[in-house]
C-alpha cells in the first residue's frame, strides 16, 4: 500500500473505530477489546513499517488539499520524531487496552470507554503527525475534549467531574493561547506548513512578534504538560480510571506539551527568553513536584507528582537550548513513558486487588503478590534512576547537561543543585513506594485479601519493564538507531555527537547520581518517622494549593465579576437603557460640535431680544411639560401645545409661513384629539410627598435632568444653526425655487413639491394617513377603560349634583347649558370655517395653504361643533361618511396619477394652467389641484373618523376591563359605535 | 414602463415576490378563519423559498434604481442566510403555535414583510434605502417582539424594544443627514467618491458614528445591546429564534456594505469604532452570560458576544476578513437554528421550561437531544473540529492579517471564559441528577436539530467549498 493510504489509516481509522466502538451494545465487553487492541495493533504495524522512510532525517509527507484559500491544506507528516511518538503511542496504547480488558468492572459501561479512548488515540496521533500547525491545533484541542471525557467517566463521581472540568478548563485556555501563538507564526512566516516554519527559525527569533509567540506557545504547552503553574490539574485528573491515568498522565498526553516544545526546540529555541522561560518553570515543577511525591498518601498522587516532576526535568533540558540536551529530553520522554506507565498500571493492580490506594493502610503486599512487587520494584527503581535501568541513563545525561561549566550563573548553580536536589527526592519517593507497598507488616485493615492479578493483566507491565531493563543494559543496540533517527529529524545537522554507554568512567555525573542515590536513602530513613505519622500534603506547601488558587481566581472572574458587570450593564428597566443611549449621543455631539473641533459653527451672536423671550417661554413650556407629565398630564398637555405654539412662531419668525400655518393647525387639532384621548387615561400616579424621596432617587433625577437639559439644549443649537445659516448657494433649494413656477406652475414651492415633484411621496402619506384613522377606529371599538375613569368626571359629577338639590333642574341640565353663548356662536361660524378652508384650499397653490392644511381647517370646524354640541347632537346631525371620504379621496389622488398615463406622461406628472371663474377670478387650475382636492378630502374623512371614535366614547356606557391579562377573545365586545347610526348620508355640502 | 425600470424590477424579483406574497397572504389570512395560522405560514413558507430559488436560478449582478439597490455575490449570499433563518424559524413556530395557541395568522406574515426589509437592506446601495428597508424591518421586528400581548413580559419587551429602536432610528436618520450635509450624497459609491476626494472632516466622523450606533443596535452590539435579553427572554421561544437568527444576517450584511462601500476611504476611522464594539460585545456577552439561569437569556448574551467575533473579521477591514463575517453569520445561523430547536423542544406535559437547571441529566432521560446539544454548545465555544472554530478561525486569521493582535488575543480570552458558560450547560446535562424528561421532540424540531448538529460536526468536510463560496461572495467588494 502506498505511504498515503498508511498515513491516512493511521488517522482515521481510530476515529471510525471509536464511533462503531460507541455503537456497540454494552455488554460486549470482549469485542470491545479485540477492537481497540486491533487498532491499536495496526497503528503499530504501519509506523513500524514506516522505520525506513524515516531514518535519517527524511520525512514523508501526504497533504490533503483542504482550505487552499485559507491557506490550509491537511498534511500528515511523518518524521522520526513523530516516528517515535506514535510507536508510543500505538504500543502503550495497545498494552492498555489489554490491561484495561481485566481493570475495568463488567458494570462500567465498556462501550463508552473505549469509544473515547480510540478518540483520543486518535486526536493523539493526529497532533504528533500533524505537518500543519493548525492542523496540530485542532487535534491538540480534541486531546484535551477527550481526555475530559475519559477523566470524567466515572460521572457520578464528584471527584472525577471536578478533576475532568478542571483539566479541561486549563487545557483548553492552553490550546486557546496556542492557536494565537500558531495564527501569529503563520502571519510571521507566511505558511503554516510545519516544514515551511522549521526552515525559518531565523526570521522567528528575530521577529518583533518573538516574544508573544514565545509566551502563547509556552502557555499551551506548559498547561498540557502541568508544568508550573499549571501542574495542579494533573493530580485532581487521578480521578479517572487506572488505564486512562497510565495511557493519558504518564505515556502520551502530558507528553504532548514537551512534544510541542521539541517539535519547536529548532526554531524557538536558544533565545534568552527561551532559556528563562522554559528552564526555570522546569526546574521548579521538577523540583516541587518530586518534593510533593514525597509526601503524597495516594498511591496515583505519588506517581502524578512523580510524573509532574519528570516532565519537568524533561522541560528544564529543552530550556537548556543545547543539542545534547534537546537529546536527553527526547531520550528521558521515551524512558519516562515506559517506567511510568508500568507503575501506573501496576499501582491500578494494586488497587485492583487489595481495594485501596492508600498509602496509610498498605503495606507488605510482596508476600501476596510477588510477581507483581517484583516488577513494580524494577520500575520503581528505573523511576528513581538505579544503574543498568532506562531511567539512570537519561537521568544520566540530565545531570552532564547541569554540570557543564557555563558563564551564566543560574545554570552554573541553580541548575546542578536543583538536579540533585529533585534527585534524592525522587530516590526518597521511589523508595517510599516500594518499601510502603510491599515491604513491612502485613495488611490490617484491606476489604479482601489480595491475591495477582490474572496473568494476562500482567502482560502489560511485564512487556514495560522488560523494555527497561533491555534499554538500561544494552542501550547502544536496543534504543541507539530509534534514538538517533527521533534526534535526527528534530535536530538535524545540529545533531551533537552522544554516547549511549553506560559506562562513562569516574566524573562529575556518575558522582551526582551516586550522591542522589544515598541522599535518597538517607532522607527515606529520616522522614520515617514523619511519615509514618499519616498526614495528608507536603509539609510547607500544604497551605499553597494550587487547584484552591485557581479555583478561587475562577469564581471571583466567572461569578463575581460577571455578576456585577451583569448588574452595572445589563439593566432590565428601560429609564438607564435610555439613559445611557442618550448619553451616548450626548457625548458624541459634544466632540463634534465643540468649538474649533468641527465645520459646525453655532452663530452665538446677534440675537433678537425678542426671539430670545419667545424661545425662553417655549423652553420653558416644554420642561414644565416634561415635569407634569407624571402626574398632572392635564397640565402637562397644555404646557405641550403652548410649546407648539411658539414653534409655529419660530417658523414665521424665519419666514416659512405655510409650514407654521399647518404647524398651527395640527397643533390645534391633534391637541384636542389628546384632550379627548385624556378622559380615558387612568389617574394612577399621585404625587407623592415630596420630603420623603430618597436621596439616591433625588440624585438620579438631578442627573437626569442634566443630562435633559444637555440633549434638548443640543438639538435646540442645532436646529437654531441650522435655521440661521446663511443659505447653501447650490444646495437642493435653489433646485426647487427655480422650477416651482416653470415646471409646476405655482409659486408657493412646498405645496408644488407636496403634490407635484413629490407627489407620489404624498400619495403613500395620505394612504398611511388613511390607514392610522381606521386603525385607530378599529382598536378604539373595543375600547375599555381603566376601572378608575369609568365614572363620570369630577365636573360634571358637582354640576349634576347642584340639579338635584334644586327641584326646578333635573339632573343633567347644567351640562347641557354649559357654555350657552359660545357653542351658538360656534354653530354660527360653522360655514365660515367652511369657506376658509375653500379659499385655503384653493389659494393653496401659490400662495400658504393648499389641501392638507384645508382639510385640517375643515376638521376644525367639526371638533368646534363638538365642543359646542355635544357628542350625541353632533352624531345626529353629522353628513359625513368618513371611511367613504378617506377611499374617495384616496381614488380621486391616484385617478389624478393615472390620467398622467392617458397623456404618455409618467405617473403622477402635473399639468397646469389658469382658469377663469365667475366672481372668483383667476385660479390656478393645475392638474395638481385635483391631486390636492384628493388630499383633502382623505384628510376631512381621516380626522372626523378619529373624532368619531374617540368622542362616541363618552356616550357609551362603558365597561371597565377585567384585568389586563385576560385574553381579549374571552372578553365579549362591547356595542361598536357602528358609522350607520351616527351618519345617514353624505351630501356634498361639506366642500 | 420605461426600460429602466423593468430592469430593475427584474433585479428585484425576489423582493417582490416577497411583497406581493405578503400582501396576498394578509388577505388570505384575514379570509380563511379558523385554520388561518396553519395555511398561512405554509404558505409563507412557500413563497420564501420560491423567491429564495428565484435568486439562486435566476439571479445575477446588477444595480437598480439608479444605485439604490444593488445585486452581488455578497448580498445572494447573505440574503439565502437570511431566508433560511426566517423559514426554518417560520417551521419551528408551527408546533408551538398549536401547543400554545400562538396562532395568530399574522405571525407569518409580518415574518415575510421583516424579511423583506431584510432582503432589501443587505441589497441596500444608498443612505435611503438603507433607512427604508431598515425601517420596513424594525417596525415588523417591534410588533413581532411584542406580538403575544395578552403576556406582561411579551408586551414590555415589545416595547423596551420599540423606545430604544426608534431612538436608535433617530440616531441613525440623523448621522445619515450629517453624512449627506458633508459629501452631498446618499449613494454609497458618490458617498466613498467624496470622501477619497476631500478627505474626513470631523464633523463626518460624527455621522459615522451615527451610523455605525443605528446598525449596532440592530445587530445588538454593545453598547447598544440592552434590548437584546429582555427581548430574547420576553418574546415567545419562536420569536426569539427568529430575532437570533434572521435580522441578524441582514444587519450584519448592511454593516458591512456600509463600512465597505461608503466608507472605505476613511477606514481607519470606522476600524477603530468596529473594534472598541467587537471588544466590549465579546467580552460583555462572554461575562454577562455567566450568571443566567434562563436559556433564552443566555442566548441572548451568547448572540451578543458572536456578534463580537464576527466583528472581528469586519474590523480587519480586508477582503479574507469579509469572508470571515460571512463563514461566521453562517455558521452563527446554523448552530443557532439549531440550539433554538432544542430550546422549543424544552417541554413538559404542563408547558415550556426555559431554566437551565431543567436540562438536569438529560444525557440519561434522552441522550440523543442531549448529544446533538453538547455537540452544538462545544461549536459555540469554538472547540475544534466543530464548525464553530472555523467560524472564529476564519475571523482571527483575518484580524492576524491586519495586524490587529490585540484584538485576536482578546478574542481568544474572551471565547476562553465563553465556553465556561457552554461548558455549564454540558455539565448540567451529562453530571448532575436528572429531574424528568421532556416530552418527546416534535418532528420538525427533531431535523432542525438533526441537520444543525450534523452540519456543525461535519463541516470540516466541507469547509474548503463554503470557504471558496463564502471567499466568491467577499470578492464583490474587492
Amino acid at each position: 500500500m502506498s505511504s498515503e493510504v498508511l498515513l491516512t489509516v493511521l488517522i482515521v481509522l481510530p476515529f471510525l473505530s471509536s464511533l462503531v466502538a460507541g455503537s456497540l451494545p454494552a455488554n460486549a465487553r470482549n469485542a470491545e477489546v479485540w477492537l481497540a487492541g486491533a487498532v491499536a495493533l495496526i497503528g503499530l504495524a504501519i509506523t513500524m513499517s514506516f522505520y525506513p522512510d524515516v531514518t535519517g532525517g527524511d520525512v514523508v509527507r501526504y497533504e490533503i488539499p483542504w482550505l487552499p484559500s485559507a491557506g490550509l491544506n491537511l498534511v500528515i507528516r511523518m518524521d522520526g520524531f513523530a516516528w517515535i511518538f506514535s510507536m508510543l503511542i500505538t504500543g502503550i496504547g495497545f498494552l492498555v487496552v489489554l490491561y484495561a480488558r481485566y481493570y475495568m468492572s463488567p458494570k462500567d459501561p465498556v462501550p463508552r470507554f473505549f469509544a473515547f479512548f480510540l478518540a483520543f488515540m486518535g486526536a493523539m496521533l493526529g497532533v504528533v503527525t500533524s505537518g500543519n500547525i493548525i492542523q496540530l491545533v485542532v487535534f491538540w484541542e480534541l486531546t484535551s475534549v477527550t481526555s475530559f471525557l475519559l477523566i470524567g467517566y466515572w460521572y457520578h463521581n464528584a471527584n472525577a467531574r471536578d478533576g475532568a472540568r478542571m483539566a479541561l478548563t486549563v487545557t483548553a485556555i492552553g490550546g486557546l493561547a496556542l492557536l494565537v501563538a500558531m495564527l501569529l507564526v503563520g502571519h510571521v512566516i507566511g505558511s503554516y506548513d510545519l516544514d515551511a516554519v522549521l526552515a525559518s527559525g531565523d526570521t522567528l527569533r528575530e521577529h518583533t512578534l518573538y516574544t508573544t509567540i514565545l509566551v502563547l506557545m509556552l502557555l499551551g504547552a506548559f498547561t498540557k504538560s502541568a508544568q508550573f503553574p499549571f501542574q495542579f490539574w494533573l493530580p485532581r485528573a487521578m480521578a479517572a480510571p487506572t488505564p486512562v491515568s497510565a495511557y493519558l498522565h504518564s505515556a502520551t498526553m502530558v507528553k504532548a506539551g514537551v512534544f510541542l516544545l521539541v517539535r519547536f526546540w529548532p526554531v524557538m529555541a536558544g533565545t534568552e527568553e527561551w532559556f528563562w522561560i522554559v528552564s526555570s518553570a522546569g526546574l521548579i515543577t521538577l523540583v516541587m513536584g518530586a518534593y510533593a511525591a514525597i509526601f503524597q498518601q495516594d498511591l496515583k498522587g505519588l506517581l502524578a507528582y512523580s510524573t509532574i516532576s519528570h516532565l519537568g526535568l524533561i522541560t528544564t533540558l529543552l530550556g537548556m537550548g543545547t543539542p545534547l540536551a534537546a537529546v536527553a529530553a527526547i531520550f528521558h520522554i521515551v524512558n519516562h513513558a515506559t517506567f511510568k506507565a508500568s507503575l501506573f498500571m501496576a499501582a491500578g493492580i494494586i488497587d485492583h486487588e487489595s481495594g485501596t490506594r492508600d498509602l496509610r493502610r498498605l503495606s507488605g503486599l510482596f508476600k501476596y503478590m510477588p510477581f507483581t512487587g517484583t516488577l513494580a520494584i524494577i520500575a520503581s527503581a528505573a523511576m528513581a534512576g538505579v544503574p543498568l535501568l532506562n531511567g539512570f541513563i537519561s537521568k544520566e545525561m540530565f545531570f552532564t547537561e547541569t554540570a557543564i561549566r557555563n558563564p551564566n550563573m543560574f545554570a552554573n548553580l541553580a541548575l546542578p543543585i536543583g538536579a540533585i536536589i529533585a534527585g534524592i527526592f525522587s530516590v526518597a519517593y521511589a523508595l517510599r513506594f516500594v518499601c510502603g507497598v510491599f515491604f513491612g507488616p502485613p495488611p490490617t485493615d484491606l476489604e479482601k485479601v489480595p491475591h495477582e492479578p490474572p496473568s494476562l493483566m500482567r502482560i502489560p507491565i511485564e512487556v514495560l519493564v522488560l523494555i527497561c531493563l533491555i534499554v538500561g543494559i544494552i542501550p547502544g543496540i536496543a534504543i541507539g538507531p530509534y534514538l538517533a533517527t527521533a534526534v535526527v529529524a528534530v535536530l538535524g545537522q545540529d545533531t551533537p555527537h552522544y554516547s549511549l554507554s553506560i559506562w562513562h568512567g569516574f566524573n562529575l555525573p556518575l558522582l551526582m547520581s551516586i550522591g542522589a542515590l544515598v541522599g535518597g536513602v538517607i532522607l527515606y530513613i529520616m522522614l520515617r518517622p514523619y511519615l509514618a505519622l499519616g498526614v495528608e500534603g507536603p509539609p510547607l506547601m500544604r497551605r499553597l494549593v494550587g487547584q484552591r488558587i485557581f479555583e478561587r481566581i475562577l469564581v471571583t472572574i466567572s461569578w463575581k465579576w460577571a455578576k456585577s458587570l451583569e448588574r452595572w450593564a445589563g439593566t432590565r428597566r428601560l429609564q438607564p437603557q435610555l439613559f445611557l443611549l442618550v448619553l451616548i449621543c450626548v457625548v458624541t455631539a459634544w466632540f463634534a460640535l465643540r468649538p474649533g473641533f468641527g465645520p459646525v459653527k453655532l452663530q452665538l451672536s446677534g440675537w433678537d431680544p425678542g426671539f430670545v423671550i419667545l424661545w425662553l417661554v417655549g423652553i420653558f413650556c416644554a420642561i414644565a411639560a416634561a415635569h407634569q407629565a407624571k402626574y398632572h398630564r392635564l397640565a402637562s398637555l397644555v404646557l405641550m401645545s403652548g410649546a407648539g405654539l411658539v414653534t409655529c412662531m419660530t417658523f414665521v419668525w424665519f419666514s416659512a409661513p405655510d409650514l407654521a400655518v399647518t404647524q398651527l393647525l395640527v397643533e390645534i387639532v391633534t391637541t384636542v384629539l389628546i384632550l379627548l384621548g385624556l378622559r380615558w387615561l387612568p389617574k394612577r400616579f399621585q404625587k407623592g410627598d415630596a420630603d420623603h424621596i430618597a436621596l439616591p432617587t433625588k440624585l438620579r433625577r438631578y442627573r437626569d435632568i442634566v443630562l435633559g437639559v444637555f440633549a434638548g439644549g443640543g438639538v435646540a443649537a442645532l436646529s437654531y444653526a441650522i435655521m440661521t445659516r446663511t443659505a447653501v448657494p447650490d444646495g437642493i433649494s435653489r433646485f426647487f425655487l427655480e422650477r416651482a413656477y416653470t415646471e409646476g406652475g405655482g409659486t408657493n414651492v412646498i405645496n408644488v413639491m407636496l403634490v407635484d415633484f413629490r407627489g407620489f411621496d404624498t400619495f403613500g402619506e395620505i394612504a398611511v394617513l388613511g390607514i392610522v384613522a381606521i386603525t385607530v377606529f378599529a382598536l378604539l371599538r373595543r375600547f375599555r377603560p381603566a376601572a378608575e375613569s369609568v365614572e363620570k368626571p369630577e365636573q360634571q359629577r358637582i354640576q349634576n349634583a347642584y340639579d338635584n338639590l334644586r327641584p326646578n333642574r333635573q339632573s343633567g341640565d347644567t351640562v347641557n347649558e354649559y357654555l350657552m353663548i359660545p357653542s351658538v356662536i360656534m354653530q354660527w361660524m360653522f360655514p365660515v370655517i367652511i369657506v376658509l378652508s375653500a379659499y385655503i384650499f384653493l389659494r393653496g397653490h401659490d400662495l400658504p395653504g393648499g389641501g392638507f392644511a384645508a382639510g385640517i381647517t375643515m376638521s376644525i370646524g367639526f371638533i368646534l361643533q363638538y365642543m359646542a354640541g355635544g357628542t350625541r347632537w353632533v352624531e345626529d346631525r353629522l353628513r359625513i361618511l368618513p371611511v367613504k371620504w378617506i377611499g374617495t379621496g384616496l381614488l380621486i389622488a391616484l385617478a389624478t396619477g393615472l390620467g398622467a398615463w392617458a397623456f404618455g406622461y409618467p405617473f403622477l406628472t402635473m399639468a397646469f394652467q389658469y382658469a377663469e371663474l365667475p366672481i372668483i377670478g383667476k385660479v390656478p387650475m393645475a392638474a395638481a389641484l385635483f391631486f390636492d382636492l384628493g388630499v383633502f378630502v382623505l384628510v376631512v374623512g381621516a380626522t372626523v373618523l378619529i373624532l368619531i371614535a374617540l368622542a362616541h366614547q363618552s356616550v357609551r356606557s362603558p365597561k371597565a376591563a377585567r384585568s389586563s391579562v385576560l385574553p381579549t377573545h374571552a372578553v365579549e365586545p362591547p356595542p361598536p359605535p357602528t358609522l350607520e347610526t351616527s351618519t345617514v348620508e353624505a351630501p356634498g355640502g361639506a366642500s | 414602463m420605461t426600460p429602466e425600470l423593468l430592469s430593475s424590477l427584474s433585479l428585484l424579483a425576489p423582493e417582490l415576490i416577497i411583497a406581493i406574497g405578503a400582501l396576498v397572504l394578509l388577505m388570505v389570512g384575514v379570509y380563511s378563519g379558523e385554520r388561518a395560522n396553519t395555511t398561512v405560514t405554509g404558505l409563507a413558507v412557500a413563497v420564501l423559498l420560491a423567491a429564495g430559488a428565484w435568486m439562486i436560478v435566476f439571479g445575477q449582478d446588477g444595480a437598480a434604481f439608479g444605485g439604490a439597490f444593488v445585486t452581488d455575490g455578497f448580498s445572494r449570499f447573505m440574503k439565502v442566510l437570511t431566508l433560511i433563518g426566517s423559514v426554518v424559524t417560520m417551521i419551528m413556530s408551527v408546533g408551538f403555535a398549536k401547543a400554545e395557541r400562538f396562532d395568530k395568522f399574522e405571525y407569518p406574515v409580518l415574518i415575510m414583510l421583516a424579511t423583506l426589509g431584510m432582503m432589501l437592506m443587505v441589497s441596500a446601495n444608498d443612505m435611503l434605502s438603507l433607512y427604508l428597508s431598515l425601517e420596513l424591518q424594525s417596525l415588523a421586528l417591534y410588533v413581532v417582539a411584542a406580538i403575544n400581548r395578552d403576556s406582561v413580559r411579551s408586551t414590555e419587551a415589545g416595547l423596551k424594544y420599540f423606545v430604544l429602536g426608534a431612538l436608535s432610528s433617530g440616531m441613525l436618520l440623523y448621522g445619515i443627514s450629517l453624512i449627506y450635509g458633508f459629501t452631498g450624497n446618499t449613494s454609497f459609491e458618490a458617498i466613498a467618491a467624496a470622501l477619497s476626494a476631500d478627505g474626513n472632516q470631523l464633523g463626518l466622523t460624527f455621522g459615522l458614528v451615527f451610523v455605525l450606533a443605528g446598525l449596532a443596535f440592530k445587530i445588538s452590539a454593545v453598547p447598544f445591546h440592552m434590548w437584546t435579553p429582555d427581548v430574547y427572554e420576553g418574546a415567545p421561544t419562536p420569536v426569539t429564534a427568529f430575532f437570533a437568527a434572521a435580522p441578524k444576517m441582514a444587519a450584519m450584511a448592511l454593516l458591512v456594505r456600509v463600512t465597505m462601500g461608503a466608507f472605505e476611504p476613511i477606514a481607519s476611522d470606522w476600524q477603530q469604532i468596529i473594534v472598541f464594539v467587537a471588544i466590549a460585545s465579546m467580552l460583555l456577552g462572554a461575562f454577562a452570560a455567566i450568571g443566567q439561569k434562563n436559556i433564552k437569556r443566555l442566548m441572548a448574551y451568547s448572540s451578543i458576544s458572536h456578534m463580537g467575533y464576527a466583528l472581528v473579521g469586519l474590523a480587519a477591514n480586508s477582503e479574507n476578513g469579509v469572508r470571515g463575517v460571512a463563514i461566521y453569520m453562517l455558521i452563527y445561523l446554523v448552530m443557532t437554528l439549531g440550539t433554538f430547536a432544542f430550546i422549543l423542544s424544552m417541554r413538559r406535559k404542563d408547558g415550556p421550561v426555559e431554566q437551565i437547571s431543567e436540562l438536569a441529566g438529560l444525557s440519561s432521560t434522552n441522550p440523543l437531544m442531549a448529544t446533538i446539544l453538547t455537540i452544538l454548545m462545544f461549536s459555540l465555544a469554538g472547540i475544534p473540529p466543530l464548525a464553530g472554530f472555523f467560524a472564529k478561525w476564519y475571523v482571527f486569521l483575518a484580524a492576524m492579517e491586519s495586524g490587529l493582535y490585540a484584538l485576536a488575543v482578546i478574542g481568544v480570552l474572551a471565547s476562553v471564559v465563553g465556553a465556561y458558560y457552554y461548558l455549564r450547560i454540558i455539565k448540567i446535562m451529562w453530571f448532575d441528577e436528572p429531574v424528568g424528561g421532556f416530552v418527546p421532540m416534535a418532528g420538525e424540531l427533531r431535523l432542525v436539530l438533526g441537520v444543525s448538529g450534523a452540519f456543525v460536526l461535519l463541516y470540516v468536510l466541507i469547509a474548503g467549498p463554503v470557504g471558496q463560496v463564502a471567499g466568491a461572495a467577499a470578492k464583490s467588494f474587492f
